[in-house]
C-alpha cells in the first residue's frame, strides 16, 4: 500500500507506515539527523530532524523519525521554521563538543561535520567559555575507546546494548548539560558485536582501537564483499588503502544483517593482511612456479584413475569448487572429491551461525559429499597416491588421527592462501588468491547467492583457485578449461547447475540473490535480532 | 468572598488528616452517589463540570479521562502526580497533610470513571511528613473499607500505592513520572504514544494533579453544572490559589476563579512587603513574568492570563517588589532549569546550562548587548523543540524578563558603542 503525501510541494507516493525521516530520505530530500537508526527503536532526543506540518492551525513543526506519515500529509523541510530548528539543534549540539576533528579517527565520515557543512554553516557564537567532561580516552572494552566529551548523547549505542545484543553495558550519567556516557559500574563494553558501536556512533565518542589513527577514512577505498567467517554471510564493505585493508564495515542487508557484524567478523581483516603465502613451495622451501607446475602436471598425468583424493572447500567460492569438481568428473573419479568441515563453533541468536565457514551450502548445491567412511577406509589402506587439496586447511580442525592418514599419501599438493608450518612435510603448496583479492559467489545458510568482488591486488601475479585449476587443466589437455576470470566459470556455472536462475555473474545483486533451496542441508535461519523492523524503505538508500 | 470551600473545608479542623475526624465532617460522602451512576455518567459530570487540570497545563480533565480506549484487555492505571516542584507553587503539599481523605475520594471517584483498579500516588521524595499522613490514610481507609475490595458495599476495587520520588523536578511531568514510577531514569516520554493509550507500565493511564482530583468530590456530590456556575466561564470551580516573594502574608488560600489579582495580593497578602509592585510571576516560575502595569486587569482566570500572554500555572504567585533585581531573579530561574533539564533533548540540555552562563557573564559585567540578543534567540531556538515542556518553562521567562525589564539587564552590560536590539 502506498499513500500520497507532499515534501517541500514535491508530490510523493510512499509505503504506507513509514515515517517522514524514512520518506524523505529515501525519496532524496536530505533531512539532518543522529539520534534515528533504521535498526533501532525511535528515541527523539537529538531533535534536527525538525520538519513542519501543515495543519488546521497552521504550519507545526515536529520530529520527522517519530512521525508516520499519513495520506495527504504535507511537509516542509525546507521551510524557515523547519530550517532555524534544525540548524539550532546543531548549534545546540556543537556548543561544548571539541574542536579535535583534526586527530579524531571519525573525521570525514562524522556527522556532526557532514551535518554542519549540510544545514548549519552559522557562525561560531559560544560567547562563554567551553564547559569540559569526561575523560577523552576511556578504555570500556576490548575493543572499544569512549571519548566522553564528543559524545552528542543520542544514545544510539544505548539502544544497540538494550535492544539488539540486550547485553545493557551502557548508560548515562548525570542531567542536563552534565550527562555523561559511561558504562555501568563494574561492566566493561564486551560483548560479541560491540563494534558495531563504533559505526553506529555519529560523532568520534566510540572509536575502536584497532582501526584508531591508523588511517583517514577519505583515503580508503570501499568494496562491496562477504564476511567469511560464518554461514550468515553478512555483507562487508572492505575499505583498503594501498593494498592494506583497515577495517572492514557492516554493509546493510535487512535480510541478512541488517547493519551489523559481529566482532569476529570484523578482526578478520588482519588476515587479509598477515601470514599470507605469496610464493610456491616445495616441502616448505619456495621454489619456482613453472618447474613445480611442470613436476604437479607430471604427477597427476602419471596417476590412475581411481588414485586420486580431491578436497574442497566450504571456504572457496562456488566457481572454485566447480571447476574442482568438473576436473574430478572429468578426469578422475567423482566420488573421490570430499569435503572436509571443520567442528561447529559458536551461536547467538543475533547473527552468528555455528558453521564457521561461508560456503557450506555451496558444497551441497555442487553435490560435494563430506569426507565418508568408505573413503577413510581407503586412506587407511594407502590407496591413493595423490591429495589434492584446495583452500582447506585441514590441518587446524581435523583429528590428529586423519591429519596423520591423509599425510601418508604420497604426492600432496595444496592450493592455499595463508603459511603454515605443515608445509614441510606437503610436497607442493601454491599461492591462490583470497576471498579479498577475487571475484565469486558464496551461498550462505539462508540460500542467498552473494558474490565477493577484489577489494585488494597486492599480489598480481597469483590467480583464483579456480583459475589455477583451470590452466593446469588445459596443460593436460582436458577440454572445457577454457577460462580466464571466476566471472567467466560462473556464468558457465549457472548454465550447468539447474538450481540457479540463468543469470550471469554482473546480474547477481549487490544484497544477493534468494535461491529457494531443497536441499536438506542447513536449515535457513531467518533474521532473529530483536528488534521488529517494519515498513522500511528496503532499496531505498544504504542507511548510515 | 462568600463562597463554599470544597478544597480546604477541613484543612482548619483540629486533626482533620485522621479518617475518624474526616468522617465527622463529611469526608467519602460522596460515594453512594457515585457508585449509583455509571463510570461513563461521570465523565460525562465531570465534562459538564469543565474542570481543568490544576497541575500547570490546564487540560480539560473530563476529556483527558475519555481518552482512555473502550474495551481495553490492558489494565488501566490511575496515577496521581504529587510531584509538586515548581517553585512558587505548595498547595498540593497541604492537602496531602491535611485532608489526605479528600484526595482519596477523588482517587475512587476517578479511577471509578476510568475503571482502573489499581492507583498510584507519586508524592515528591521531599515531603517526608506528607507521606507519612498519606500512607496513615490509606492504611485507615483500607481497613474501613474505603479502599480494597467492595468498596463501601459496591463492585468496585480499587489498590492505592504510595510511591516516593527521589527529588526530580522532571517527574512531575507525567511521562517522565511515569518512567521514574517504572524504576527507571525520569526523563519524559515521547509522544505519540499518549499515556492513555500507552503509560504506565505500556498499559493506559490517566495521569490527573492532586488539586485536580481533589476537585471531584464536591462535583460527583453536587453535580456538575453546580460546578460550573462557580468561577467565570472558563474557568470554572476553586482553586487554591498560592502567594509568596514580597507580600507580607505569605500563604495559600482557596477562591473561585475570577479574583483580580492586585486584590488578591492585597486582601489576602497584606500588600507588598518593603517596596511597591513592580513584577508578579502568576503561576509558578515558569509562567511569563508581568509587571505590575500588566496586572491591574489581571484575575485569576485561565482567560484572563492568557489575554495577557502567561498562564495560570499551577496558581502559585510570586510577588516581587521594586527593590529586586531582576536578572537576579533570572539567573537564579536559569539555575534551576538547568539544573533540573533531564538531559535528553538537545535545546534543552544544552539551552538551559547555556542561558545560565550567559546570564552569568551578564551579571557579571562581562557581556555586551550581543549576549542579552543572544539569550533571546537561544529561548526562541529552545521552546517548542523538545520532547516536554522544560525547555519553554526555561524560555518563557527568559523572554518575557529580558523584554519587560531590558534596562535592568542593560546595566550590567560593558559600554560597548552601539546596542543592537533584536525584534522580540
Amino acid at each position: 500500500m502506498t499513500i500520497k503525501i507532499k515534501i517541500n510541494d514535491q508530490p510523493l507516493e510512499v509505503p504506507e507506515g513509514i515515517n517522514i525521516l524514512e520518506a524523505a530520505l529515501g525519496n532524496q530530500i536530505p533531512l539532518e539527523h543522529f539520534c534515528y537508526h533504521r535498526y533501532l527503536p525511535v528515541a527523539g532526543n537529538c531533535r534536527t530532524c525538525m520538519v513542519e506540518l501543515e495543519g488546521p492551525r497552521g504550519r507545526a513543526l515536529t520530529i520527522a523519525c517519530n512521525t508516520k506519515v499519513t495520506e495527504g500529509m504535507v511537509i516542509y523541510t525546507n521551510s524557515p521554521g523547519a530550517q532555524t530548528a534544525q540548524k539550532s539543534a546543531l548549534e545546540f549540539l556543537l556548543l561544548d563538543h571539541p574542536l579535535d576533528c583534526p586527530i579524531c579517527d571519525k573525521a570525514g565520515e562524522c556527522k556532526l561535520q557532514d551535518n554542519y557543512m549540510k544545514y548549519g554553516l552559522y557562525d561560531s557564537e559560544r560567547m562563554v567559555p567551553r564547559y569540559f567532561k569526561g575523560g577523552k580516552d576511556l578504555s570500556i572494552g576490548e575493543h572499544i575507546i569512549l571519548d566522553q566529551e564528543r559524545c552528542v548523547l543520542c544514545t544510539r549505542c544505548i539502544r544497540f546494548v538494550d535492544e539488539v545484543t540486550e547485553t545493557s553495558e551502557l548508560g548515562i550519567i548525570h542531567r542536563g548539560h552534565e550527562s555523561t556516557l559511561t558504562t555501568f559500574p563494574g561492566k566493561a563494553l564486551d560483548n560479541a558485536y560491540s563494534g558495531n558501536t563504533t559505526d553506529i556512533c555519529p560523532v568520534g565518542a566510540l572509536t575502536l582501537k584497532e582501526f584508531r589513527f591508523k588511517q583517514r577514512v577519505w583515503f580508503l577505498k570501499k568494496t562491496e564483499s562477504i564476511c567469511t567467517k560464518c554461514a550468515r554471510g553478512c555483507n562487508l564493505w572492505i575499505e583498503q588503502n594501498r593494498e592494506t585493508v583497515f577495517r572492514l564495515m557492516p554493509r546493510e542487508n535487512p535480510e541478512i544483517n541488517r547493519t551489523w557484524i559481529c566482532n569476529e567478523g570484523r578482526m578478520s581483516f588482519n588476515e587479509i593482511n598477515d601470514h599470507r603465502i605469496v610464493k610456491s613451495q616445495l616441502y616448505g622451501q619456495v621454489d619456482d612456479l613453472g618447474s613445480m607446475v611442470e613436476k604437479i602436471q607430471n604427477i597427476l598425468e602419471g596417476v590412475e584413475k581411481e588414485k586420486i583424493l580431491g578436497i574442497a572447500s566450504p571456504w572457496a567460492t562456488l566457481e572454485d569448487n566447480f571447476i574442482l569438481r568438473k576436473l574430478f568428473k572429468n578426469r578422475w573419479n567423482l566420488d573421490h572429491l570430499v569435503s572436509l568441515l571443520p567442528p561447529l563453533g559458536e551461536s547467538d541468536s543475533i547473527l552468528r551461525l555455528p558453521q564457521k565457514y561461508p560456503n557450506g551450502v555451496g558444497l551441497q548445491v555442487l553435490e560435494i559429499p563430506e569426507l565418508s567412511k568408505s573413503i577413510i577406509e581407503k586412506l587407511n589402506d594407502r590407496h591413493f597416491e595423490v591429495l589434492l587439496v584446495m583452500e582447506n586447511e585441514f590441518w587446524q580442525f581435523a583429528s590428529l588421527e586423519l591429519q596423520q592418514s591423509l599425510f601418508t599419501i604420497k604426492h600432496i599438493i595444496v592450493l592455499t592462501t595463508h603459511q603454515s608450518d605443515v608445509f614441510q612435510k606437503i610436497e607442493a603448496v601454491f599461492p591462490v588468491r583470497a576471498f579479498a583479492e577475487k571475484y565469486g559467489t558464496l551461498i550462505n545458510a539462508m540460500g542467498y547467492l552473494q558474490k565477493i568482488n577484489p577489494a585488494i591486488n597486492s599480489y598480481p601475479e597469483i590467480v583464483e583457485s579456480s583459475i589455477f585449476i583451470a590452466r593446469l587443466a588445459q596443460k593436460m589437455k582436458i577440454p572445457g578449461f577454457e577460462f580466464e576470470t571466476p566471472v567467466e566459470v560462473f556464468n558457465a556455472l549457472s548454465q550447468e547447475q539447474s538450481i540457479f536462475p540463468k543469470i550471469r555473474f554482473h546480474q547477481i545483486p549487490s544484497h544477493g540473490l534468494f535461491i529457494p533451496l531443497d536441499t536438506n542441508g542447513v536449515a535457513p535461519a531467518p533474521f532473529s535480532g530483536h528488534q521488529k523492523v517494519d515498513n522500511v524503505f528496503v532499496r531505498g538508500h544504504q542507511f548510515k | 468572598m462568600q463562597f463554599e470551600p470544597q478544597l480546604t473545608k477541613r484543612f482548619n479542623i483540629e486533626n482533620s488528616y485522621t479518617l475518624n475526624v474526616a468522617l465527622q465532617h463529611g469526608a467519602y460522602a460522596s460515594l453512594p452517589k457515585l457508585f449509583s451512576k455509571k463510570p461513563e455518567e461521570v465523565i460525562e459530570e465531570i465534562k459538564i463540570s469543565g474542570l481543568k487540570g490544576r497541575g500547570g497545563a490546564g487540560f480539560p480533565c473530563g476529556m483527558k479521562w475519555s481518552f482512555i480506549p473502550k474495551n481495553s484487555t490492558k489494565p488501566i492505571y490511575l496515577v496521581v502526580n504529587g510531584d509538586e516542584g515548581e517553585p512558587g507553587t505548595f498547595s498540593d503539599r497541604a492537602i496531602l497533610s491535611k485532608d489526605p481523605h479528600l484526595l482519596l475520594e477523588g482517587v475512587i471517584a476517578a479511577a471509578y470513571a476510568i475503571q482502573a483498579h489499581v492507583a498510584y500516588i507519586y508524592v515528591r521524595g521531599e515531603f517526608f511528613r506528607e507521606i507519612q499522613i498519606l500512607n496513615q490514610a490509606v492504611e485507615e481507609a483500607k481497613n474501613s473499607g474505603y479502599l480494597g475490595s467492595k468498596i463501601q458495599g459496591s463492585d468496585f476495587q480499587l489498590e492505592v500505592f504510595i510511591h516516593q520520588g527521589a527529588g526530580a523536578y522532571i517527574c512531575g511531568e507525567e511521562t517522565g513520572l511515569l518512567e521514574s514510577l517504572e524504576g527507571k531514569k525520569g526523563q519524559p516520554r515521547i509522544k505519540p504514544p499518549f499515556p492513555a493509550i500507552q503509560g504506565l507500565f505500556g498499559c493506559p493511564t490517566i495521569v490527573n494533579n492532586v488539586k485536580t482530583l481533589s476537585s471531584v468530590p464536591w462535583i460527583i456530590a453536587n453535580g456538575g453544572a453546580a460546578y460550573a456556575a462557580i468561577g467565570t466561564k472558563d474557568s470554572t470551580g476553586t482553586h487554591i490559589f498560592g502567594l509568596s516573594g514580597h507580600v507580607q502574608n505569605g500563604g495559600y488560600w482557596e477562591l473561585p476563579f475570577g479574583m483580580p489579582m492586585l486584590e488578591f495580593i492585597e486582601t489576602y497578602g497584606r500588600g507588598v512587603k518593603n517596596g511597591k509592585l513592580k513584577a508578579v510571576i502568576p503561576g509558578g516560575s515558569s509562567t511569563p513574568v508581568l509587571t505590575a502595569q500588566e496586572c491591574e486587569d489581571l484575575t485569576l482566570s485561565y482567560e484572563s492570563m492568557a489575554k495577557h500572554g502567561t498562564f495560570l500555572g499551577t496558581g502559585g504567585a510570586i510577588v516581587i517588589n521594586d527593590q529586586t533585581d531582576m536578572p537576579q531573579i533570572l539567573k537564579n530561574l536559569t539555575h534551576f532549569y538547568a539544573h533540573e533539564s533531564c538531559g535528553q533533548c538537545t535545546p534543552c540540555r544544552e539551552g538551559t546550562a547555556w542561558e545560565n552562563r550567559l546570564l552569568q557573564k551578564i551579571i557579571q559585567g562581562e557581556a555586551t548587548a550581543r549576549e542579552l540578543d543572544l539569550m533571546v534567540e537561544i529561548a526562541g531556538n529552545m521552546e517548542g523543540k523538545t520532547i516536554c515542556a522544560l525547555a519553554a518553562a526555561c524560555a518563557m521567562p527568559v523572554r518575557s524578563f529580558i523584554k519587560k525589564f531590558r534596562g535592568e539587564f542593560e546595566k550590567y552590560l560593558k559600554p560597548s558603542g552601539v546596542t543592537v536590539g533584536i525584534q522580540l
